[in-house]
């Protein structure tokens, strides 16, 4: 289409303003991170300089950072595969098969991503406490699996009633068990699905802060989110060091959006979403 | 392996789970608000509807409500706004509009802790980066979280910041649904831009649109990172919503059946919206 040039110029401007709109926080918080103490609390030049990874090597050293690094990796991969195993088992079932009560089970699921967090963390935190397993990195697993849960099975549902029946069926005739159909044929073709029940499921288990926030006391089971927003709670605000230890909370997500983003804006699209 | 047993198999396996780890704490929650309890491992005496009755008469829970419903209404506005505004532009053919629109999503992927840190850092005192911005142009600085006004002003904005995207990327998508031919028969007539967004955009893209609404509707209701990381509900409960007041009605008070009671509460109100979602979007599960 051929635009007029004021026309072409508004829509650059706008352009331009979305992305400066976006990324323009994000570019702050990278460039503080690596901003040398003599000019973080003065300078608000755009351009970044002089240079320091001080603040990265303090939080690596000094703080509880790393192990609060390694409890959200342990944390959001624990999530990810056991949310990967019982949706599809679930989604599955309900798109191949007559189930009685087939729309109350999606139905609810959808309900169920919905619901308000204390109502899911005041009974938790309690029969946790009780079962002695207060302030374990479980606690914090078994929470954001009431999250991606629900969400793996609103989007497979979606996702395996567009996939054609007649394939395993072939493959059945063929001598193929159901299982065996389902191992070899469906689950290599649902790839794209899984990727995006993946990707979700560890974005809402990498960024939780509630449930960690509720679940966890002591300093060594935090994950990152809670361990970090801790730090704004002492006495001599650390801004470089809170800038790198948001930076590299952030960079996974980046990497992970980069790789895989078509996956990431076909999930958003169909409706499997972080609220 | 019969085929039935391994459907059948999945199915009972996979919801046993979904209901010990969902409905099963469901249940046990709003049970809680009938009992009281004032520590998480004591053993719960019953209390009837004490619970509701003590919460329901506190002038806290109806400013939390009403906290609840402005900064819902608040956030929904700027985000379907400026979420469709950024959509209508994405949609244009541009140089680097692929860069533009991955940088769209961006704020969408972070997690609120680094939002909320990244922007107390941009607003702070002197040497914030946005208060330098205000000097520079010769506007009074902003103390954000010293006024009721501004604290929720800051929780609106940082909140738009962080959901706009998907409402961007959603309704990006839903325009590709929109057949060119409509629009072409519209320019052939005379329509100005504007006329066609109101006459054939927003119609075709309704249905989508009472989605998009609907469902940050509930989300924004319930959010509980933003507000409590950003301002705890201060200054003054002038930030507090229901799920702030739970939280510190169980957590701070330890008045544990008060907590679950307002948890309960907020979770009927979330019912009639999820109920008016299904009304009007009936699950077609064939």
């Amino acid at each position: 289409m051929v635009r007029s040039l004021p026309g072409r110029l508004a829509l650059y401007t706008a352009a331009i303003v979305i992305a400066v709109y976006s990324a323009f926080p994000i570019y702050w918080m990278v460039l503080s991170s690596l901003r040398s103490p003599e000019v973080l609390l003065t300078s608000t030049s755009l351009i970044p300089g002089p240079f320091t990874t001080e603040y990265y090597w303090n939080l690596l050293e000094l703080t509880d950072y790393p192990t609060q690094f390694v409890n959200s990796i342990i944390v959001a991969a624990v999530t990810v595969v056991v949310t990967m195993v019982f949706s599809v088992m679930i989604a599955y079932a309900v798109t191949r098969h007559r189930v009685p009560g087939k729309k109350l089970i999606i139905g609810a699921m959808l309900y169920a991503y919905m619901f308000p967090p204390l109502l899911i963390a005041i009974p938790m935190f309690s029969i946790f406490a009780k079962l002695g397993l207060g302030d374990t990195l479980t606690s914090v697993i078994v929470s954001h699996l009431t999250l991606t849960l629900p969400l793996g099975v609103w989007f497979l549902w979606g996702f395996f009633k567009s996939m054609p029946f007649e394939l395993e069926e072939a493959a059945m005739v063929d001598g193929c068990t159901r299982l065996g159909a389902f191992l070899r044929v469906v689950l290599p073709l649902s790839l794209p699905g899984l990727i995006t029940v993946a990707i979700f499921s560890f974005l809402l288990s990498w960024t939780d802060y509630t449930y960690a926030l509720i679940m966890i006391g002591s300093d060594a089971n935090k994950t990152v989110p809670v361990g970090l927003a801790s730090m704004i709670g002492s006495f001599d605000l650390r801004w470089g060091e809170i800038m790198a230890g948001s930076t590299l909370i952030a960079l996974p997500l980046f990497a992970a959006f980069a790789m895989l983003s078509q996956y990431f804006i076909q999930g958003l699209g169909a409706g499997a979403v972080k609220g | 392996m019969s085929s039935k047993a391994t459907i059948y198999s999945f199915l009972i396996l996979g919801l046993s789970v979904t209901m010990l780890l969902i409905v099963a704490p469901v249940v046990y929650a709003i049970s809680l608000s009938f009992y009281q309890m004032d520590s998480f491992v004591g053993t719960p005496q019953w209390a009837g509807l004490d619970n509701y009755a003590r919460v329901l008469s506190q002038w806290e829970f109806w400013r939390a409500l009403i906290n609840g419903f402005v900064y819902s209404l608040g956030t929904i506005v700027f985000q379907v706004v400026l979420g469709i505004g950024f959509a209508l532009v994405l949609n244009q053919v541009f140089p680097g509009r692929n860069l533009v629109r991955g940088l769209s999503i961006l704020p969408y992927l972070l997690p609120t802790v680094v939002v909320v840190l990244t922007f107390k850092w941009m607003v702070d005192g002197s040497i914030g980066v946005l208060t330098s911005v205000l000097a520079a142009l010769g506007l009074p600085p902003v103390y954000w979280f010293e006024s009721p006004g501004a604290a929720m002003a800051s929780v609106i904005l940082v909140s738009v910041w962080m959901w706009t995207p998907f409402v961007t990327t959603t309704f990006l998508a839903a325009l590709q649904t929109v057949p060119t031919s409509l629009y072409e028969a519209a320019k052939v007539d005379g329509t100005t831009a504007i006329q066609r967004f109101f006459h054939i955009t927003l119609p075709m893209l309704k249905p989508i649109l009472t989605v998009i609404v609907l469902l940050r509707a509930v989300w924004m209701f319930n959010k509980f990172d933003v507000i409590w990381l950003l301002t705890q509900g201060g200054p003054v409960g002038s930030t507090e919503h229901l799920a702030i007041l739970s939280y510190r009605t169980a957590f701070s008070l330890f008045d544990i059946g008060g907590g679950a009671a307002i948890a309960t509460i907020s979770f009927a109100i979330l019912s009639v919206a999820v109920f008016i979602y299904f009304r009007l979007f009936p699950l077609d599960t064939e």
